[in-house]
């Protein structure tokens, strides 16, 4: 990465497109490759992994977008990410808060996190968005895109 | 008051795992298990597909070792089309095995840093708020930060060749679909971008010094730890009998070395092993079936594969081998705990070899594809990081798959993991009046050394946990511990 590459913003669209809406992340990535926003790096993801610390240090700003179980207003939720060391140690798949908290430890680097997490209703085997999460997407991509994207990028 | 132990779920291994130990009113242990409890039936639902669809499908088994079960099915799936491994043309045989070098190195690199070492760095009575590759990162950041970069060579090596660090696609039925650029290659040689292979071997080797360092201190603990007699068995090249992860004769030895399956071709595998079942675990039990259930267990994965082999082809590994293997005098080593160093003896290996191939000229080749006779039966076997990977596929003339039989390394190593979790409820747990959460953490160690992947031994999905319970003579569960 050059030295203008830096000021760069990266977005993870975590999930798995196979169990429907838990594709929430997947698809809002793919709706924003088709807009060709300048100096934005996406990544897709089943989990995220210690590995990614390494990946959000070398950027200002990161933005994770992962389907979300419980109820929100308005279907979706743009908040800051903060670092924590919190960790489930069953498994070697990070929180958001736990990539940040890493890249600050062992990279000195803390790129403006947050994190958008859009509301999904059914996890099954099986491709598709359901029509509700489809609408949730579509809001949270016109949300994310007037009011973050255009205007910084 | 006798009681149960329940482990559920196992942490740190890859899937879902619960552990149960029986104990008696005296906390004298009367039996242990080791359950799989998820299910997923890949081998059914991949029936009716078309065969030229199955390297695809099948990798979705895991999104570790993907690659592994891609290269078994593609090795099957090449005989379908009338080719044996050596039919294909040398520069599809060594983009394949580049691939498979990278996969076996970030795997390793994945289960040594992220898996492992928080147990040996820490401690397996340290608190589980430690015992994890966090505490490892934060405690420990150079070896973490070495960690990260030799898994993501790893990782960057797959990108490279099959499109996708995970589920990407190269080998296609008869070769690979494209060739290694020299801007590819470079990218791995020149440092630029990313530390060079030559930064992998040096760091390889580190963590061997650590590992070696690490034993001469706790050697009285990983030389009784887990320790039982088992059946050893993998892959060996065909010519020299040599360590071999890509196409190879199975062998196997039982625990003292006597040879008991003699380099058979790997495309004969029926002939030797049968599988057993248990109503308590979804995974299988193989065996070979001249020695029976009872006897015919192995061990399968690095601990195995460095045991059964006469040599390794690339010097620093085979100078690390004879190391390893000066610890036993030379003779089969059945400490369980061994499985990490010759896991990272096998991480030098890949990266000597993938040096290797990156100068032979032969991987820039358009030389890809060939083509035979239709075939109905196909049989891939390979060593996957964790122990030999068996795809077996039949189809029928329209071309759709009719039958197919998956024997995952986990699989192999099912009886072993039981006899590790029977060793420590029996010199652990035995008559203890207090179960302190290090020592129920030692059953996962037992069982973490083979770095299980769950989700491939059952073809399951899911989130991965482990769980271990504590039963009374009656049934009743007395104590439950989830991770």
């Amino acid at each position: 990465m050059n030295e203008t590459d830096k000021y760069n913003c990266l977005i993870f669209g975590i999930g798995n497109s196979g169990r429907q809406d838990d594709g929430l992340g997947w698809a809002f990535l793919e709706a924003l490759e088709s807009n060709l926003f300048k100096n934005i790096h996406l990544e897709y993801r089943f989990q995220l992994q210690i590995e990614d610390a390494e990946l959000i240090s070398k950027y200002n700003k990161v933005i994770f977008v992962d389907a979300f179980k419980k109820e929100l207003i308005n279907g979706f939720k743009y908040e800051t990410c903060q670092s924590s060391n919190t960790y489930s140690f069953s498994t070697h798949a990070l929180v958001p808060e736990t990539v940040l908290y890493l890249s600050e430890n062992l990279y000195h680097r803390t790129p403006k996190a947050h994190i958008l997490a859009i509301q999904g209703y059914e996890w099954e085997l099986q491709n598709g968005l359901t029509s509700q999460a489809t609408e949730n997407l579509k809001n949270a991509l016109s949300f994310l895109k007037n009011t973050v994207l255009l205007k910084e990028f | 008051m006798s009681q149960k132990l329940v482990i559920d779920p196992v942490t740190r291994v890859e899937g879902h795992g619960k552990v149960t130990i029986h104990l008696d009113e005296n906390n004298k242990v009367v039996d242990s298990f080791f359950h799989i409890v998820e299910f997923r039936g890949f081998e059914r639902f991949i029936q009716g597909h078309p065969y030229w669809e199955a390297p695809v499908m099948v990798q979705r088994l895991c999104g570790i070792c993907p690659v592994s079960h891609h290269l078994a099915a593609a090795k099957a799936i090449d005989q379908i089309v009338g080719l044996n491994p050596e039919d294909l043309s040398l520069p599809a045989q060594k983009i394949r095995k580049l691939l498979h070098f990278g996969q076996m190195f970030q795997s390793h690199a994945l289960h040594f840093f992220y898996l492992a070492s928080p147990d040996l760095l820490f401690g397996v009575d340290a608190p589980p708020s430690k015992r994890n590759v966090v505490g490892v990162a934060i405690e420990h950041p150079e070896l973490a930060k070495k960690g990260i970069l030799m898994r993501k060579f790893g990782q960057e090596l797959i990108r490279t060749i099959a499109g996708k660090r995970i589920h990407g696609i190269s080998a296609i039925p008869g070769g690979v679909h494209k060739k290694v650029t020299v801007k590819d290659r470079d990218y791995f040689l020149d440092s630029k971008e990313i530390p060079s292979i030559d930064a992998m071997i040096n760091w390889a080797k580190e963590i061997i010094d650590f590992m070696k360092n690490y034993h001469e201190i706790h050697h009285q603990w990983l030389d009784t730890f887990a320790v039982y007699p088992s059946g050893h068995l993998g892959l060996v090249n065909k010519k020299n009998g040599f360590l071999e992860l890509y196409d190879g004769n199975l062998r196997a030895t039982d625990f003292e070395g006597n040879i008991t399956l003699n380099d058979v071709p790997d495309v004969d595998y029926l002939h030797y092993f049968k599988e057993g079942v248990e109503k308590w675990s979804y995974l299988k039990f193989p065996y070979l079936s001249h020695l029976g259930r009872e006897k015919g267990w192995n061990r399968v994965g690095p601990l195995a594969r460095i045991n059964i082999c006469d040599g390794i082809e690339t010097p620093l590994a085979e100078k690390e081998r004879l190391i390893f293997k000066s610890r036993t005098q030379g003779k089969i080593n059945n400490k369980t705990m061994y499985s990490h160093w010759a896991r990272l003896i096998e991480m030098l290996y890949c990266a000597e070899m993938m040096k290797k191939l990156f100068h032979d000229d032969a991987i820039l080749s358009n030389d890809l594809l060939r083509k035979g006779t239709r075939r109905n039966e196909g049989i891939g076997i390979i060593e996957a990081p964790r122990g030999t990977l068996i795809h077996h596929y039949e189809v029928d003339d329209k071309d759709r798959i009719t039958r197919c039989n998956l024997i995952v390394s986990t699989t192999h190593n099912n009886e072993p993991m039981n006899q590790a979790v029977k060793w420590v409820a029996n010199n652990v747990i035995n008559g203890k009046a207090e179960i302190t959460e290090g020592m129920l953490n030692q059953v996962e160690v037992a069982i973490r050394a083979y770095d299980p992947c769950l989700s491939c031994a059952t073809h399951a999905l899911g989130e991965m946990p482990l769980q271990i319970s504590l039963i009374d003579h009656q049934g009743n569960l007395i104590d439950e511990r989830n991770r």
